[in-house]
This record gives structure tokens, sequence and C-alpha cells, in this order.
């Protein structure tokens, strides 16, 4: 892979040069400790060194709701005409969120391809971003701490400057428009990065062990650990809004007052709800609070590997840091693998 | 197909809900087209009291013998009720007090003009009649009030969201005020459906439209107390607007207040 | 740039094609069978499907719902769903008139593995509505008849007024080369004429040679513990054993979420799940 050297004085330039690649996102300060993916108007809001984001980017793919058709009697169901090929450059993305639309990309492909999210997909440029892990991160031990494709740039902070990572034609594109802003890379640089590479691992705090995690699920299915986070559970939605992987949607459909056409909406859902099992009729098959729960933590550390290889998990930490009841996967994990616990 | 009857009726409440109907200015015209509205005390001045009826929406709660009366007689003359508004489906705030004697509160509340009026709990309508539907708020929302409409003339039975508060104000990427700022913020058990307005205005949730099905009270009253409310606190908070809900009722049965 | 719109038909797999509903023939009571017909001519040629599949119908201002279908694609150009009213989409379709127009998309699911299945024995356990996936079923096979051995159906209602497709599967009775064991669980009258009982009881009618024999089973969650018992019983091999099952398919495509079970999803991966599926997958049956 072809790498190199952005000087930090020089990242305004280059920033303001991708709008022509299209129309520029990237993380902003919200308040003291929060921060968005948002538009970007003043590059002086950007802000690469951030912990997380409030919503990950599957905001930009999987809109938390959109219209999918409108419907009339006469015409049927028409897609709506919104301008999905609107081209966006969303910069400063982590590695676990790139590793999140990944496995996104996973889902929404296959048999049955979802072409509003690979529409805006493919007109969505990835700027990657590297970051320091703060005391919820645990991508380390999901794998997702280091990415090799996903993005077009990627970007790893060395103090004064970055070293610029091209991984797609697209990306070298948006280098070679500025080429003077970049430098190459030097001997220092090199070693600079090692330097940096090599003390990565000091600072994660908290992990969990994979090794025949899926295993392990399937021997404490019946734990009583299920039961108790049900009993903290609020069922309030948060992780799996937060959550880079969670693809679930509800479907409805919304009348005009003519009682003839209308739209059909998606919007994000959660398995946490009580109703996300419930079929027509009234049969329940996760009425309980503890069996969702189960449930969500065996789709993404137990099924997902199943049927993808991996886990659908990638450590980013939301679901720790916005979860009201405090339910944490890193100790719920650590819990069921520890011998004493029963 | 002949335009559904419709009455739109006010018990004890503060008319919040007619004023959001009365408020649809772009769609009144629409929503003329479609329900024909034989009672509404509010807008109209001739009202027919005793057709037939296919939708009665009702809004308020019941405090007096009387409007338990008349909302059976509503009952019975439609098709369909719909409870509108938090203190039709919750009791509200009305209900607040429920556990103080009314004769108490009249006394304290009108002296000795409380003597010429009776008065009861305040309770929810689904206490006293079967509700097809229930759209709640402190107010209503326009939009779902609308929506509901829409599918109620078409001959479906309504849907609105049944997820809490937080999933609207995760998606709307609002800083958590419970979490963040420490705010007394009942956004966990609470329905949302208003696209958590309070929390994008720093305003945490009050509970307005009521708790979620299968609310977890003992849940949210932990998370609370760690953030240093007191069992009072929390307590004043969640009866301000659903006294009477189970969820409630059964949780602080077992756990006293403290 | 341009003006994208989400593409129409076959690249959006979300996208219902608008059918007509020609014909309706009430069933047992909260029942009926829809006979539908895609607007589009092309549609109606190149739609095809397998026994066990279901669509995704959407009456127009209320929403979508899966039903399986319950025609057989022996029949080309029937399309024909058994629908119970039981949920807000089939209360409104049960409203529309003849020659209403719907949207339909589908077909999905795994269907029946009926080309693994010829040469064997095939053991049809149905109980209530679980006949309609089945009836698509049972018409394939004996619309290709020549291409299995021994057939049996087996089908239970509560009363015989509860019995789906009740005249047409009595007309099987005289038919030599299959058979068909029809049970009522009660029968006070006395006019059912044939076996009383709980389905399970028409095990004492047959022979099962486990080493050739498909069993199929569909009906309440109620029904699967008891004939999943006869049939381990006499030996049936669990990745013999077929079920279909319901979930909420709300997208049918894989997507939505809704119908996961462990770490499948019903709506690509099953509903036809084998008995051995289920043991690996909890929450299944």
């Amino acid at each position: 892979m072809q790498i190199v050297k952005l000087p930090k004085e020089n990242l305004d330039k280059f920033v303001g040069s991708l709008s022509k690649f299209g129309e520029i996102h990237a993380p902003i300060k919200k308040d003291e400790n929060t921060y968005l993916f948002s538009k970007i108007e003043d590059l002086s809001k950007i802000e690469l060194n951030y912990n997380r984001t409030i919503l990950p980017p599957k905001k930009y793919f999987l809109p938390p709701t959109e219209t999918i058709f409108r419907f009339s009697p006469e015409k049927g169901y028409e897609p709506p005409k919104d301008n999905l090929n609107r081209k966006y450059v969303l910069l400063g993305v982590h590695s676990c969120d790139i590793h999140g639309l990944k496995i996104l990309d996973l889902v929404f492909s296959g048999t049955y391809v979802d072409n509003y999210y690979f529409t805006r997909r493919k007109n969505t440029s990835i700027i990657g971003v590297s970051c320091i892990p703060d005391d919820m991160c645990f991508c380390r031990s999901m794998e997702t701490d280091f990415v090799e494709d996903g993005f077009d740039l990627f970007l790893s902070d060395m103090d004064d400057s970055y070293l610029v990572r091209i991984a797609t034609s697209l990306g070298d594109d948006m280098v070679r428009a500025s080429q003077s802003l970049f430098k190459e890379v030097d001997k220092e640089d090199i070693a600079e990065y090692k330097r940096k590479s090599n003390e990565m691992k000091n600072y994660f705090k908290i992990g969990l062990e994979l090794y025949n995690l899926p295993e392990i699920m399937d021997l404490e299915y019946e734990s009583k650990i299920w039961g108790e986070m049900g009993e903290k559970c609020l069922s309030c939605g948060t992780c799996s809004m937060v959550c880079p992987t969670c693809y679930c949607y509800d479907v409805f459909d919304e009348l005009n007052l003519d009682g003839k056409t209308g739209e059909r909406r998606r919007r994000w859902d959660s398995c946490l709800f009580k109703d996300h099992a419930l079929v027509a009729g009234g049969l329940n098959f996760r009425k309980e609070r503890s069996s969702r729960v189960k449930n969500r933590y065996f789709h993404k550390q137990r099924g997902f590997v199943a049927q993808y290889g991996r886990p659908s998990c990638v450590g980013c930490g939301r679901c720790i840091q916005s979860c009201p009841a405090k339910v944490d996967i890193v100790e719920v994990i650590t819990k069921i693998r520890s011998v004493d616990y029963e | 197909m002949a335009k559904p009857k419709v009455g739109i009726f006010g018990i004890t409440g503060c008319a919040g809900e007619q004023i959001v109907i009365l408020n649809c200015e772009d769609q009144l015209m629409d929503i003329l087209k479609i329900l024909d509205i034989r009672s509404f005390h509010t807008a109209l001045s001739e009202n027919d009291e005793k057709c037939d009826l296919d939708i009665a929406f009702v809004e308020g709660a019941v405090v007096q013998p009387e409007e338990e009366i008349l909302l059976k007689e509503i009952r019975k003359r439609s098709r369909l009720l719909i409870a509108l508004g938090t203190c039709a489906v919750w009791g509200g705030v009305a209900a607040m007090k429920n556990e103080v004697s009314r004769e108490r509160l009249k006394d304290e509340i009108y002296g000795p003009a409380g003597k010429i009026f009776e008065s009861i709990p305040a309770q929810p309508l689904c206490s006293f009649v079967k509700v097809d539907f229930s759209i709640s708020g402190c107010p209503i929302e326009k939009e779902q009030f609308l929506q509901a409409v829409a599918s109620l003339v078409h001959g479906d039975i309504p849907i609105l969201p049944k997820y809490a508060v937080c999933t609207e104000c995760k998606t709307n990427e609002n800083t958590c005020l419970l979490l963040e700022k420490g705010g007394l913020c009942l956004g966990p058990i609470t329905v949302g459906g208003c696209d958590a307005r309070c929390l994008s205005y720093s305003i945490p949730c009050s509970g307005c439209r009521g708790p979620v099905e299968e609310a977890n009270v003992a849940s949210e009253v932990e998370i609370l107390k760690e953030k240093g409310f007191t069992l009072g606190d929390v307590h004043n908070q969640l009866r301000t607007f659903a006294a009477p809900a189970e969820a409630l009722q059964t949780y602080f049965a077992k756990r006293g207040r403290e | 740039m341009s003006n994208y719109s989400a593409k129409s038909g076959a690249d959006n797999i979300y996208q219902p094609s608008l059918a007509r509903i020609v014909r309706i023939l009430p069933q047992i009571k909260d029942h009926r069978l829809f006979e539908l017909r895609f607007e589009d001519p092309e549609m109606r040629r190149s739609f095809t499907y397998n026994p066990g599949q279901f669509v995704e119908l959407s009456v127009i201002g209320t929403g979508e719902a899966p039903v399986s279908i319950s025609s057989s694609p022996t029949r080309p150009g029937v399309l024909e769903l058994c629908v119970r009213k039981i949920g807000r989409v089939t209360e409104a379709l049960f409203r529309l008139p003849l020659n209403s127009v719907v949207g339909l998309r589908g077909p999905y699911g795994n269907g029946f593995p009926v080309e693994a299945m010829e040469r064997n024995n095939l053991l049809i356990v149905a109980g209530g509505l679980g006949m309609a996936p089945l009836r698509s079923l049972l018409w394939y096979v004996l619309d290709n008849r020549s291409k299995f051995k021994e057939i049996i159906l087996m089908f239970g209602a509560k009363i015989s007024e509860e019995m789906l497709f009740k005249f047409e599967l009595l007309s099987l009775l005289d038919r030599t080369d299959m058979k068909c064991l029809l049970t009522v669980d009660k029968d006070e009258e006395g006019t059912w004429p044939v076996q009383v009982g709980v389905v399970t009881r028409l095990f004492d009618f047959v022979e099962i040679d486990p080493e050739i024999t498909y069993a199929i089973v569909c009906g309440p969650p109620i029904m699967y513990k008891f004939v999943l018992e006869k049939l381990l019983e006499r030996n049936l091999p669990k990745d013999r054993i077929l079920m279909s099952l319901e979930r909420r398919m709300k997208c049918g495509v894989g997507k939505c979420g809704h119908c996961s079970v462990g770490y499948k999803y019903t709506c690509i991966d099953g509903p036809i799940f084998t008995y051995w599926d289920a043991i690996n997958l909890p929450e299944m049956i």
C-alpha cells in the first residue's frame, strides 16, 4: 500500500480540497464529552481527536428513518426520488467503525442486495483516522483496532503529521489533487510509526477473550446471568441505536389523510423491544426481557460467528458508554467466561 | 363510503388535546372531508348528543361520578373509543395526589365550596370502559393524531411507536442528560413518539407521555438513586403524569416510599 | 449529479408488484383462500416458486405481512394464498372486495427440498392452519406422483367445521396412490366419516420405513412436541424431519432482523428447517 505524509499544518488545506469529492462530514464536538458526525461548514470545527461519536457512521447508509416507497392505489409502490447519488466524504472514521461498516456490508449484500444502503455506500468515500483508546474501547480484543480495507485513505496521527495510507484509486485521486501538500515518508517517520504502533497495546484498559467464546456461550445458555441482565435492562433501545453493527429495522406504512396515498417507511429497531419477535395473533417468541438480552448477546457474539466467521461486535464502547443501566458487554462476557461464576 | 361519525369529548383535563386538533390548521379542511364530526363542544355550536358514533375521541381523566356516567354513555354510543392524551390514557396530573383523601383535597383547595360537588380519585378511561386505542402525550403529538385519524378512517387500528424516549433521543444524537449531566430523566421508561423534543432542548424527560410497556421502574430508580436522587424525588416525578399506571403502582406498593 | 431513484422491479428487493384478487373462496371461520393474479403479464409468466415458500403481501395503506403460498407450482398461472384473519394486514385484506389490487413480492424462503425428497416416502403431518403451506407440497407431489414412493397425509383439526380444505382433502380418501388420514379431535354429532382423536393417534395406522422417509410437519407450536416424539420413536433421522416455522418475517430478505432464531433467519434460511437445525438453534420450537 502506498503511504505518504501529510504535515498537520496542511490538513485544513487538504480537507478543504476534498469538497470536490463530495460534501464533507466529520466529527465535531457536541458537548464536553460527546461528539457526532456532522456536515462541515467550518473546517475549524472538525475534531479528529475524539473518543467516539454518539451515533456510528451507519446513520449515513441506513438512516434512522427513511421512506422506501410512496404508494397510491393507482401507481402502487414507487421508490422516492431522493438523491441517493449525492457524494459524501466521511472524514475521521475510526478503525472500529470501518469494521462496523464492513459488517453491515455483509448483511445488506448477499442474495438480496439492499440498494438503498449500497447506493449510499458507493457514493461515500471514507477517510479513516487513527485513535488512542479510552477506558471503554476494546477493539483490540475484537480484532478491529486495525483495518486493511474499507477506506479510501487512512490517517495515522504522528503528532506533527499524519501518515496517509492510500487504499483506493479514489483515495489516490484525492492525494494527487493536492500533491504539493504531501511529503514522502522518511526513515524517522518509519521509526516513529513503529514506536507508536508498539505502544498501542498499552493503552487498552479492557478487553474480552474471544477464544472458544461461541462454545462457552452455548454452554452458558441457561446461565443465571441472562436473568440478572434482564432485571437491569430497560429495553430502552439505546444500545441498538448507538451500535455500529445493529441493523434491525421496522417497516410501517404512513397513510395520508386522503386515505389512499402515503409512504412506506423504515426505522431503526431493537431486538430488545418487547414486540420485536411478536407475530400476528399475539404469540411472542421472546416475551421475557431476559430472553431478549440473551438474544442480543448471542446474535452478536455467537450467531454472527457461525454465519460470517466473526462476532458482529467491533469493541467501539458505545453501548458501555450510553447504557443508562450500565449493562457492560465486557463485564457480561468476562462473567460468562469466569470459572467461578455459577 | 359514508364518512365515519365522530365525537370529540373532553372530561377533566386542560383541553390541550382538543387545542392540538384545532391547531392542525393546514389539515382541518382535509379532516372535515373524511370525518363527519357530530360532537365537539370546544369547536362546534351545535352538537348531536344522542347519535351513534363510529369513533369517539375522549380527552381527560375521570374525577367525578358524573364523568364516569358520561364516559359510559359515550362508550355505548360509539363503535370505537380512543383515549386522547396522557390524562385519558394514564390519569395524568389530576391523579398525582390520588393517595390523599378527596375530602381533604377538596377542603384544602376549595374550602366550603368543595362541599357542593363530589370527587373521586382520578383514573384513566380504561378503568371504566374498554378503550380501543390510546394516543398519549401531554399534549398529544399532532402528527400522531393525524396518522391515527388516517388509519382509523381506512379501517385500521393505528400503529404508534412503543419504544422509549431514549430511542429517539439517541437517534437525534443528544448528549445523555441522565448519564452525562446527572439529570432526573425518565426517558428510559417513558414512551417515545415526541422525537425527544425536551431532551433536544436539554430538558430531562419528565415522563409526560406515560410509561412504556413493561417499564422497568426498579432499574430506573436504581440508576437515579446512584445519581444522587432520593426515592422521594423519583416518586414525585414518576407520579406527575401516570400515577395510576400499573408498573408504578406495583413498584411503589412493594417498596413503600423509604 | 443525476437524480437517483432507488431502482424498482428486480433491483429493488423491497419492491411490491401489483396483483389483483381474482377469486375469494371462504374456507373455515376467519380463513379465506385468495387467488391473485399479477397485473404485469410478464410477472404472471415469470413468477414461479417452490412449495413451502412465502410471499410478502401488502394491503395498500395498511402494511405488509408474510403469507405462505397454498397453491402448487405444478399449476402454472394459479397463485393462491390461504389467509387467516388474525392481524392488522389480514383484517384489511378481508375487507377488500374482489378485484381489488394488492402488492406482492417474493417468493421468499427456501421451500421444501423437493428434489432431495424424490424417490422417498413422504409423511405429511399437518395441524390447523399448518395445512396452508403443506397444501402446496401435497399438490406438488401428487402432480409429480411418479417421482415419489408412498405418500401419507395426516391432518388434524379440532372439529370438522375447523378443517381447512376439508372437501378437497376428503376427496383424496378414495385415492389408491396415497394414504389420506384426516382426524378431528372432537365429533360430538357423530357425523365425521373417518378418524376421531388427536393427530398423533393416526400414527397407529401407518408403517414408517425410517430409511427412506421424509416427514414434513407444520402446525401450531404445541403440536410439534407430540408429533416429533412419535417420529423419533419410529427412528426417523432428525435431518429428515422437516418443519415449516412461523416468525415475524418482515422484510423477507434477511435484513430487518425480526425473524431471527438463534443465528438463522426464518425468511432466508427457512421457513423450512429440519429437526436437526431446531436442536441446534435454541428457541426454535
